[in-house]
């Protein structure tokens, strides 16, 4: 199918929307090149040289590679684990019609109605009792419970989309029903499963009050976040090295979503196959 | 001989255990704008005795995570948190200085905000001192030759500001804890009405035989508000402490109200900044103009902490060995409360021991001692004031039922 | 019932119950049971540090219910940021997720442009657009001598809010397109193609067609935006700290000022209970009614 026309015009009114949209990042980006004196001077200033020593800065600062190691691997516990957890349960309380299933349902997506500030200090009590504090899988595991309800509720609407005749056709091969989920079912949910993905890896990414909760004072499992968030004082900000530290930790998230984003089409064409 | 080597390196390992090497403490700070001089005393300290210090510092959400700490049983060797109405707070936690040997080498006036019925309940960090602080370039290149230090004199100056197109102050009201500071110097000298004695006053204030309503120096305390406020140019409310310390600094605006905390960000933005403190107005008696002047910054050492003597054997290096005494002054370039320490070379601590030694009217930082939890709670209902949501009525009325409420919820 | 329909029935209750276990044992462990051991303590009066604990009974609810007028300020603040905000939101990222459905030049980087202020940092954010909107808007009237840019957006009670809901809208829009985008994959091309070619036009292919199929995504994205919006706290924390005065504050951070600068933690976890069981009766209202409507394939 040919592109409509008006697309290249619609294309560019969206990127003019983009750049005005995004003019706080531009701000960031702009700043992150400039000195402390500069930034405090005149904020929306282009930088009098193009200079990559605030980013050298804030690499050292935030033991970098170290943390990007830590904050990767809480991400990727964190996410994998939602997914596993959220796609067998919503799965089975969207196919099982009952009362059980119903308040089960319920009680699984109640968290998202519950205020974080209201249980986040019982949790840490919670957390020290169960030793999973102050590590990387420890947080981790947390975050399973903190995900799973979002990623639960979104599977269970969108196992509506499966026919219910392909689970019929998957048992009666024998298979275990674990098994048959995942070899015939989990697939057609892909467009659901790359969202949970996204939705989940960028806000563990990105989380900072969790993190700070259960690793503060474990100096080696720090996340990138909690070492962008020392630089902001109450009486100093070091804006310099935060605007360059903030890039340095979004910058894969954006290129993890750029990526992923393929994946997105892919499954697009997959499921108007099936059809 | 390898058996010899073992039994060798067996002996130092025990002596390293006995005598303590290799021991690590535990220590929560805030202000993270003195993390390197954190990390440089924690340096010296490992290199002169081997322990380390563990000190991991956080500002934005530190008394959150100080209670989650407390109360899930991760204690930390040693914390900090303000002087006066934190005593009481954090009374199950902290432990008694009192008979400590290095408390004696600390100035009598620093320990006032950490004595609660004798007892010495943390050690005074940092002595600080706020008031108005202005730009002189910008005060010499306005005429401004004689410091204000009436609401009179001060509008005049703020004119005169005006006059050459500088903005005269940059209120900083978006920051709810600027207006508390500005606002209760102005009611500094009330304690003449008291015996002389705050505590008199908070007494009465806690007990609601006292009430804001009563006062009628408030009154003086919102002049001096609008003032500020008018002449703060076009968005007032929309001033923080970033806007302050960058407009001063530049010289585009004259005057603001903040502590000697706030130097190093001056400093960092225009080297060649000159600067240095006004005379809070208190109306229209000079003589009692002066400055805010108190430790309130504490460091006190956790009673349940698993480390507790080698926390005391920490401050007392901080107390007498020759980089803790040198430690203040001239590595964080504050006062220091240590007896003798020679003053830091920066210009609103050098200031402040000028302003002293003329025996300018300076005044401690009374308003700590109102009860945890009042500090914000007023200042959000002052910055209302200032944003025009309350007049003066409705403002100290709202300033009285919040002080009654805070009474209650700790009886 | 014959031993061998007994396994069958004990066979489907393990399946059911291994695999939907693991899933409640994470809620329950990191959510639910600290939630109830918080609720415990809304029955006491407690600063969060003593202690000693003092047991009071229904006190503070009594308290939030008759004699907190900032906690009843807080509340309408709260419902009436609550439609702003999920109205604004669901449509504006439902359009832009149409928008970037359709096979259009640089799609790819437009989603991913769309979405970056969902994850930056929120001081960042905060100190960002305190900027744009003093000084920020200082140049822009100085240029355009627009009346727009001279108002003080964070400053004037009044305003706060309306820049506190645009900015809330502004981060969330990239995160609600996500679950829309996914939502669009799941209608099959023929049928559009169909009414395409039977003429419907393209607003009516999106109404008839379309939004039905779509219903699934529609309930998560309202649920989620709508006890979200509730819940708001960071957004306005990082922009005006509830300010000026307490013109943009929210019940969540009415309560975390209860909890944490009052150090009143017995009456602020009463606030959060409240606020929870407000957020469960709009939301499983909101399910219900969205829930009916969606359509099985």
């Amino acid at each position: 199918m040919k592109r409509p026309r008006g697309s290249l015009v619609l294309s560019l009114v969206m990127f003019a929307c983009a750049v005005i949209y995004l003019y706080p990042l531009i701000l960031v980006v702009i700043n992150s090149m400039k000195s402390f004196s500069e930034i405090m001077t005149n904020v929306v200033a282009l930088p009098s040289r193009l200079s990559g020593a605030n980013f050298v800065n804030a690499f050292t600062l935030m033991s970098y590679p170290n943390l990007f190691l830590n904050t990767l691997l809480v991400t990727f516990i964190g996410t994998t684990g939602v997914v596993l957890l959220a796609s067998t349960a919503g799965y089975k309380l969207s196919r099982t019609r009952s009362r059980y299933s119903w308040i089960m349902f319920l009680l699984c997506v109640a968290p998202m109605m519950i205020p974080f500030q209201s249980f986040m200090i019982a949790l840490v009590k919670v957390a020290r009792t169960l030793h999973v504090t102050k590590t990387i899988w420890g947080l981790g595991i947390i975050y399973w419970g903190l995900g799973v309800p979002l990623s639960l509720f979104m599977y269970h609407g969108f196992v509506k989309t499966v026919p219910r005749e392909l689970d019929d056709c998957a048992f009666i091969d024998g298979c275990r029903p674990l098994r048959a989920f995942f070899q015939v079912i989990f697939p057609l949910l892909q467009p659901v499963t790359v969202s949970v993905i996204v939705i989940n890896a960028m806000w563990m990414w990105n989380d900072f009050l969790l993190p700070l909760l259960i690793l503060s004072g474990a100096k080696k499992s720090m996340t990138l976040q909690l070492a962008a968030y020392n630089f902001f004082g109450q009486y100093k900000i070091e804006w310099q090295n935060a605007m360059a530290g903030v890039l340095l930790t979004i910058t894969p998230a954006i290129i993890f979503y750029l990526v992923l984003q393929r994946h997105i089409i892919k499954g697009m064409v997959a499921g108007a196959v099936k059809g | 001989m390898k058996r010899s080597l073992f039994a060798a390196a067996l002996i130092v390992l025990c002596a390293a255990l006995l005598t303590g090497q290799g021991k690590t403490l535990n220590l929560f700070f805030y202000s993270p704008e003195l993390t390197d001089q954190y990390n440089d005393m924690a340096r010296e300290y490992k290199a002169e005795t081997g322990v380390t210090l563990d000190i991991t510092v956080n500002q934005a959400d530190y008394v959150t995570l100080l209670r989650a700490k407390l109360n899930s049983g991760d204690i930390p060797d040693v914390f900090m948190s303000s002087a006066y109405a934190d005593n009481t707070t954090y009374k199950d936690y902290v432990y008694d200085l009192t008979n400590a040997d290095f408390i004696k080498m600390l100035e009598a006036g620093a320990l006032n905000g950490v004595t609660v019925n004798g007892r010495i309940t943390g050690y005074p960090f940092l002595v600080q001192s706020h008031s108005f602080i202005y730009n002189k370039k910008v005060f010499s290149a306005a005429g401004i030759s004689a410091l204000p230090r009436t609401i009179r004199e001060y509008e005049s100056a703020a004119q005169k500001l005006q006059a050459k197109g500088i903005q005269p102050f940059a209120t900083g009201f978006k920051e709810w804890w600027v207006l508390p500071q500005t606002a209760w110097q102005v009611l500094a000298p009330i304690k003449d009405s008291f015996g002389g004695d705050y505590a008199n006053f908070v007494d009465k204030l806690n007990s609601r035989d006292l009430k804001f309503k009563d006062i009628k120096e408030m009154s003086t305390v919102f002049d001096v508000l609008d003032l500020i406020k008018k002449y703060g140019g076009p968005k007032p409310m929309e001033s923080d402490f970033n806007d302050q310390c960058s407009l001063l600094a530049t010289g585009a605006a004259g005057i603001i109200h903040q502590g000697n905390w706030a130097e190093d960000s001056i400093l960092k933005t225009a080297p060649d900044a000159k600067i240095g403190f006004l005379l809070g107005p208190v109306g229209s008696a000079a003589g009692k103009a002066g400055i805010m002047f108190d430790s309130n910054q504490t460091i006190r050492v956790a009673k349940d902490g698993p480390n507790v003597q080698a926390a005391l054997a920490w401050l007392r290096w901080l107390t007498t060995s020759d980089y803790g005494k040198k430690w203040i002054p001239d590595k964080i370039k504050q006062l220091s409360p240590i007896k003798g320490a020679k003053a830091s070379s920066a210009q609103l601590a050098q200031a402040t021991v000028g302003l002293l030694a003329a025996k300018t009217p300076s005044y401690s930082w009374y308003y700590q001692r109102f009860p945890t939890g009042l500090e914000q709670g007023l200042g959000i209902i002052l910055q209302g004031y200032c944003a025009g949501q309350t007049d003066r009525q409705q403002t100290l009325d709202a300033l009285d039922a919040e002080y009654t409420k805070i009474v209650n919820a700790s009886k | 019932m014959g031993p061998a329909r007994r396994r069958a029935r004990i066979a489907r209750g393990l399946e059911f119950f291994g695999m939907t276990a693991p899933a409640l044992i994470a809620i329950l462990l990191f959510v639910e049971i600290p939630f109830l051991m918080s609720v415990t303590f809304s029955f006491t009066k407690w600063n969060g540090l003593d202690k000693a604990v003092k047991f009071i009974g229904l006190a503070n609810y009594r308290e939030l219910l008759m004699s907190d007028p900032a906690a009843g300020h807080a509340m309408i603040f709260t419902l009436l940021f609550t439609v702003l905000t999920v109205v604004s939101t669901n449509v504006i990222s439902l359009l832009f997720a149409v928008i970037l459905d359709a096979r259009i030049r640089g799609r790819n980087v437009l989603r991913a442009a769309f979405y970056i202020p969902n994850i930056i940092s929120l001081i960042i954010i905060g100190y960002a657009w305190r900027f744009i909107f003093s000084r920020g808007f200082d140049s822009f009237s100085a240029l355009t001598h627009m009346r727009i840019f001279q108002l003080s957006w964070l400053g004037d009670s009044r305003l706060a809010f309306f820049s506190v809901a645009m900015v809330s809208v502004w981060q969330s829009i990239g995160f609600y397109m996500v679950i829309y985008i996914a939502g669009l994959q799941t209608v099959p091309r023929e049928q559009l193609e169909a009414a395409v070619i039977d003429g419907t036009g393209p607003v009516d292919r999106f109404f008839r067609i379309t939004l039905p199929l779509i219903m699934p995504s529609v309930t998560v994205a309202v649920f989620y935006s709508l006890s979200n919006a509730l819940k708001t706290f960071d957004v306005i924390f990082s922009l005006t700290f509830g300010g000026p005065g307490t013109a943009t504050t929210s019940i969540a951070l009415d309560i975390y000022k209860t909890a944490f600068s009052d150090s009143r933690f017995g009456y602020g976890t009463a606030k959060s209970v409240v606020l929870f069981l407000l957020i469960f009766a709009v939301t499983v209202f909101q399910l219900s009614a969205f829930k009916r409507r969606e359509v099985e394939s």
